[in-house]
């Protein structure tokens, strides 16, 4: 578990820092995909979200979701390439459940990724996420979550 | 030298033709193919839905077809508009990196900031209205919205120079009982337009050039004429082909008894007050509601605030946002109490939806 500046970076996720999204590696080979605290603290409270539908095919950092916030839209990007197995009915009902739960209950998408090996190398995990986030809030001008 | 800008007039143009040089111009500038540009525009007469919004839910689709209003979606988020030839549209597209801040209502009101400072040279006392409105008097005169694509951002507005009240409550599905001599006058205590303030419109490229200049000085940078580059032009034509139809229009469609109206009155110690209010069932929220009645309150810009602060509000937050507004305002209500709106937002929620197809 990390805290940078307040917000919560559990350091078992993936991240692409650049993207502000995690992704979860689950034991059945899939993952799930959501915003970071540190997005969703941009953001400000979500009030609507437009996932892609199940089946289809998406690339690395191409949208898996488009979420808005005080007027403003923005895509969600996939971390590696995969098919979207699901989104989340819960977040679609009630998109501020991404701002209360970012990691749990606010996912976002379920993909099969095509190949995790081959494209991980580019997310962030373990000891490292601390220091890249940092890095980034310092960059942005983030005051804290 | 200060880094420039590129400015960009289209002209007047349809709806779709607008939408799509928002995808080609963002995409092209993310993409390092266009620099950071400032895009005056037109538009044909047109609604125009919040990229999330839902055509039925918003829009009285056998009026704009009858009069011949195009219907298109933004890519941007906000609302619904009805705009014609009399606005002026304002965009910016930019990186998020030039602000030294990624929060984006930061982002957004230092931009709806400059564009309030170029609209005060006209002489009108224009104010920013959090979260995201342009507002004289708490009346609206720009509304803005935005979308970031990567590091690339566009945020939009549009300048009512002058404005018809009456074709807004036609074609959009607002909680007001329609074009009543009442109605028109209760829209009229919540938008207006540089003509209604100044007692006729301003020259277009007057305005063009005071908007130029603020956001010049907001911005340290200076304005230099452009045209679209063959880029853009080839994005334009692609982009063009997938948003000039049904299909786009229709990309979120969800049912209007999603979003009933509903509307109640109740009898305070200062006056009726009366709820009109359209809720989103799905989501537990209030989307937007107006307040009317024969109570006093003063300053009376405080009825179209405190609707501006309640658009989108989660019912479990209402009465806390209710009080947060009226918390150090100076607000004068001759024996209504804040708890009152809530209250009557409460009783017009409990109360059973208005039948579909009710003028909204």
């Amino acid at each position: 578990m990390a805290t940078v500046r307040g917000c919560n970076l559990p350091d078992d996720l993936y991240y692409n820092v650049e993207n502000n999204v995690w992704a979860r590696r689950e034991a059945d080979g899939t993952i799930t995909v959501g915003m970071t605290a540190y997005a969703c603290s941009l953001a400000g409270e979500i009030v609507s979200y437009t996932p892609k539908k199940a089946g289809k095919s998406i690339d690395q950092n191409k949208s898996v979701a488009t979420v808005e916030s005080g007027k403003w839209v923005g895509p969600v990007k996939a971390p590696v390439t995969g098919e979207i197995l699901a989104s989340n009915d819960a977040v679609a009902a009630k998109p501020g459940t991404i701002n209360g739960d970012p990691y749990h209950a606010g996912w976002l998408v379920r993909m099969k990724p095509v190949d995790w090996d081959a494209e991980a190398g580019v997310l962030i995990t373990g000891a490292a996420v601390a220091a890249a986030f940092e890095a980034k809030m310092n960059a942005e001008g983030f005051g804290g979550c | 030298m200060s880094p420039t800008w590129r400015v960009l007039d289209t002209g007047v143009r349809e709806a779709a033709e607008n939408i799509a040089l928002n995808r080609a111009l963002l995409d092209a500038l993310a993409s390092g193919e266009a620099p950071p540009t400032l895009r005056f525009l037109r538009f044909r007469p047109c609604a125009l839905l919040g990229f999330h919004q839902s055509v039925d839910q918003e829009l009285d689709l056998d009026y704009c077809r009858a009069q011949g209003i195009a219907v298109s979606r933004r890519i941007t988020g906000g609302g619904a508009i009805y705009c014609d030839e009399a606005q002026l549209g304002w965009e910016l597209y930019a990186h998020k990196r030039d602000f030294g801040h990624a929060s984006l209502a930061v982002i957004s009101e230092r931009i709806c900031q400059a564009a309030v400072a170029g609209i005060r040279t006209l002489g009108v006392d224009a104010a920013f209205r959090p979260r995201n409105d342009i507002e004289v008097d708490g009346r609206k005169i720009s509304g803005t919205g935005g979308i970031f694509e990567g590091d690339a951002l566009l945020y939009q507005g549009t300048l009512l120079i002058e404005f018809d009240i009456e074709r807004m409550l036609r074609v959009l599905k607002i909680p007001a009982e329609k074009l009543s001599d009442k109605a028109i006058a209760s829209a009229r205590d919540r938008v207006s337009s540089l003509k209604d303030i100044l007692g006729s419109p301003p020259a277009l490229p007057e305005v063009k050039a005071r908007l130029l200049g603020a956001f010049e000085r907001e911005f340290g940078v200076s304005g230099v004429e452009g045209t679209l580059n063959r880029a853009e032009r080839g994005r334009l034509e692609q982009t063009l082909a997938e948003i000039d139809g049904e299909d786009w229009v229709r990309l979120i469609d969800r049912p209007t008894g999603d979003q009933p109206l509903h509307e109640a009155w109740v009898k305070t110690s200062g006056g009726l007050l009366r709820a009109r209010a359209r809720f989103d069932v799905p989501s537990g929220r209030l989307k937007q509601v107006w307040f009317t009645g024969d109570f006093f309150i003063s300053p009376r810009r405080t009825v179209a605030d405190l609707e501006a602060a309640l658009r989108d509000t989660a019912l479990e937050g209402l009465e806390a946002r209710i009080e947060a507004f009226f918390e150090g305002r100076g607000v004068d209500m001759l024996g209504l109490r804040p708890a009152d709106f809530a209250w009557v937002v409460r009783a017009a929620l409990e109360a059973p939806a208005l039948a579909p197809g009710t003028a909204a």
